[in-house]
């Protein structure tokens, strides 16, 4: 005769006050208070003992601080509470780029590209540690997934046009950065590339004649 | 104290501290503590009661036979606490009514040894009951406080939730409890009129005690939240919860309080009479009486016009039955009429034997006659035949009938004294708030997140409970994807009633939006209410109670 027994117990109630410490953690986080934003992460781990979330913040903040090593651990302790963390691998991939473990690095994105293909930031990691190493081929293969995702997105548009034309491409560079010129008509590097692409396909074609 | 959060985003707001000293000017409230065995959390408890903004006060902490809690009590040295320290334990009823014996308040408000007072508590109640002239009782809200406990007995503090924040229904208050007993208070002189607590019940005393309080007042929802109260997560260790795991135990509890009645005049409840009509007292008829007893919960007086050889046949515990000696040659019109010159209630049900009773059976087209405006216009009973007839009509139509057409049948007569008899519509059945709140629950477990908000909305601006409601649909406007309707809405509930989860969807749609320092400040006051029970302490200090605040400190490890 008690309406809360109506009500049942929601799971959202018992892990309100970790959401609430993880938001604010994160939010720290992005406006470079890593103090308060580590306190938030400490406390939420310790009210979700299993949860990756506070682990991949803690080592986001020691990232930032560049202390690599702690970032590391943090990482490593979120990727063995989930394995299916997307955002641990990422952050063991930047460690690994930090230390300049090229290689490792771009493996660890590749794997956090595997959970997650919508992950901009491994893409973008996975595009730098490409550039660093020399390697484009596999890149190119995620630019394309992601871009099938988010067509519209101009930054990615020009990363994979910029490796087209590494790759002599041109072709297909300049489709793309005549799509990124329709979206943006004020696009400057785009037009720059633009003209450089065109000027290859030109030389190409008189080659050919 | 390891644990504060005092330097997030500027000074957070402390919603729930007192603006100034504790009022001294007003009528007395006798604050009602029973404890057993939770020395623990008593402590806390008790500062949260302490250190209210309104002091004219009076603490009664009964000890109901458990460990001593003297010291803690002492710690106060406080003249406005009063301890009953009884070494025999004679449970929660018993307490209240030792204490209630030695309350000297205007007003009478209660707290549990495990549930906390916010410092505006007894202030925002007292302002209430001042104010509003027709109630002599008030509730505010509380948040539900889940929380995990700790080996050493500490509690971790898990999410703090308003379950319910209802507005008062007499029906349903007749029907089930939706006014915590932490958050009540009421007028002393009522006890006059409801009685005492029941000592024989084992659970649900507070809405045995609430629903009497009913039958003579109104209550005033005041939609602060002005408390908490624990629900640990697992296994609970509340005795009214262990005690509910006993069915018929349950159920016994159950028919008792629905049976009460408390002594008339009753100014804010009909009284029913529900005449029972049969030849005999057969196993059918026996079968329709119980069944009467099961799932009734109105308030009513059963007359049973049969036979005098009959009454040695009856074996029932059944209360509020009058038994009526009739010739056995009496006809059934002649019986209801013999009945009906006893009944005392506005309304009359005539109830043939063999009769299907299942739930709502009466309350339905009762409360259709309750809300009716047409002059002359009765109900007849879901289930209603030429062969069973049943129905509910106003006592004097009832009785205008009868004196008309005496020769008719019951029916006839009420025909030809022109009542009206129809079945309700179904907008006429009460609890309509409570059937849209299910489907709406209903749609949110189906995952239709969105058909869920727009009713939670659609409840929001046709039955009241709006800032429940409000909360209910930014929610479920968050889980379908409207982000903008769930932070507008959150927005709306927080301008007037902060809560943890509104502040926290209006974060997360702000952070959404990049508008980082909007997110922080809403996430700090969240969390602020989250570990409110620093308030409590702050209350402590600032007024003058360092010992009770090092206590207080001490209790909440």
């Amino acid at each position: 005769m008690d309406i809360t027994q109506q009500n049942g117990v929601e799971e959202h109630n018992c892990t309100q006050h970790y959401e609430v410490l993880q938001e604010l953690g994160d939010c720290y986080t992005s406006v470079g208070n890593y103090a308060q934003a580590q306190r938030c992460y400490e406390k939420a781990a310790s009210l979700g003992p299993d949860e990756a979330g506070p682990y991949v913040g803690l080592g986001v903040v020691a990232l930032q601080q560049e202390l690599f090593d702690d970032a590391e651990i943090a990482f490593r302790v979120a990727c063995r509470l989930d394995p299916g963390s997307a955002k641990a691998y990422t952050g063991l991939a930047m460690v690994s780029q930090q230390k300049k473990d090229y290689q490792q690095a771009f493996e660890l994105y590749m794997k956090s590209l595997e959970l997650d293909s919508d992950n901009i930031t491994a893409l973008l990691g996975l595009f730098q540690t490409s550039c660093q190493m020399g390697s484009f081929a596999k890149i190119i293969h995620y630019l394309r997934v992601y871009l099938n995702m988010h067509p519209g997105d101009t930054s990615v548009m020009f990363s994979l046009a910029a490796l087209y034309t590494k790759q002599n491409q041109f072709e297909q560079s300049q489709k793309i950065l005549l799509d990124i010129l329709a979206l943006d008509p004020a696009n400057q590097e785009a037009a720059n590339l633009l003209e450089e692409v065109e000027h290859s396909l030109a030389q190409g074609s008189h080659t050919q004649t | 104290m390891g644990d504060t959060f005092e330097n997030y985003a500027g000074e957070p707001k402390r919603n729930e501290m007192p603006a100034g000293p504790p009022k001294s000017q007003g009528p007395m409230v006798s604050i009602l503590m029973p404890t057993f065995n939770r020395r623990r959390y008593l402590s806390e408890a008790l500062a949260s009661a302490v250190h209210q903004s309104y002091a004219n006060l009076q603490v009664i902490v009964i000890n109901d036979g458990g460990q001593d809690v003297g010291d803690i009590v002492n710690a106060y040295g406080d003249p406005r606490v009063v301890l009953i320290n009884r070494k025999e334990n004679r449970g929660k009823a018993f307490s209240l009514n030792e204490a209630l014996a030695r309350a000297k308040g205007k007003y009478i408000a209660y707290l549990d040894d495990d549930d906390l007072y916010y410092p505006n508590h007894i202030e925002a109640l007292v302002n209430a009951l001042e104010n509003q002239t027709d109630c002599r009782v008030a509730y505010s809200d509380l948040y539900k406080t889940y929380c995990n406990i700790m080996p050493d007995g500490s509690r971790q503090i898990l999410g703090k939730v308003v379950e319910i924040s209802r507005d008062f229904d007499r029906f349903l208050m007749l029907y089930f409890n939706h006014a915590l007993h932490v958050s009540l208070m009421h007028r002393a002189d009522l006890i006059e009129k409801t009685g005492l607590y029941n000592e024989h019940l084992s659970i649900l005393i507070d809405w045995d005690m609430t629903r009497r309080l009913a039958f003579f007042s109104d209550f005033c929802h005041v939609p602060q939240i002005t408390g908490e109260f624990y629900s640990p997560v697992g296994e609970c260790d509340r005795i009214s919860i262990q005690q509910r795991k006993n069915k018929s135990d349950y159920l016994r509890n159950v028919l008792a309080i629905r049976t009460t009645r408390p002594a008339k005049p009753w100014p804010k409840i009909d009284d029913m009479s529900i005449i029972f009509v049969a030849d005999k007292l057969d196993k059918q008829a026996g079968r329709t009486i119980g069944s009467i007893w099961r799932h009734t919960f109105y308030p009513y007086k059963l007359y049973l016009p049969l036979p005098q050889a009959d009454f040695s046949r009856l074996n029932t515990d059944m209360p509020n039955i009058e038994l009526m000696p009739v010739e056995p040659v009496t006809s059934l019109s002649q019986r209801v009429d013999a009945a009906l010159r006893r009944c005392d209630g506005n309304y009359v049900a005539i109830v043939p034997s063999g009769f299907r009773i299942q739930e709502m059976w009466i309350e339905n087209p009762l409360y259709a006659l309750i809300n009716s405006s047409a002059a002359r216009e009765g109900f007849e009973l879901e289930g209603s035949t030429d062969v069973l007839w049943a129905a509910v009509v106003k006592k004097q139509d009832l009785q205008y009938a009868r004196k008309n057409s005496p020769e008719q049948s019951v029916r006839q007569s009420l025909t030809s004294a022109g009542i009206a008899m129809r079945k309700p519509s179904i907008e006429e059945l009460p609890f309509q708030f409570d059937g849209l709140l299910r489907q709406a629950q209903l749609a949110e477990k189906d995952g239709s997140w969105i058909q869920a908000a727009r009713m939670f909305e659609y409840i929001a601006e046709n039955y009241r409970n709006e800032l429940w409601m409000k909360t209910r649909a930014a929610r479920a406007f968050y889980k379908a994807g409207d982000h903008g309707r769930a932070s507008e809405l959150s927005k709306q509930v927080n301008q007037q009633r902060p809560t943890v989860d509104t502040l926290l969807l209006e974060a997360k749609v702000a952070r959404e939006r990049n508008d980082l320092n909007a997110a922080i400040e809403r996430l700090a006051r969240a969390q602020q209410i989250l570990l409110g029970k620093a308030d409590c302490l702050a209350a402590a200090e600032t007024n003058g109670y360092p010992a009770q605040a090092k206590s207080f400190e001490r209790s909440r490890g």
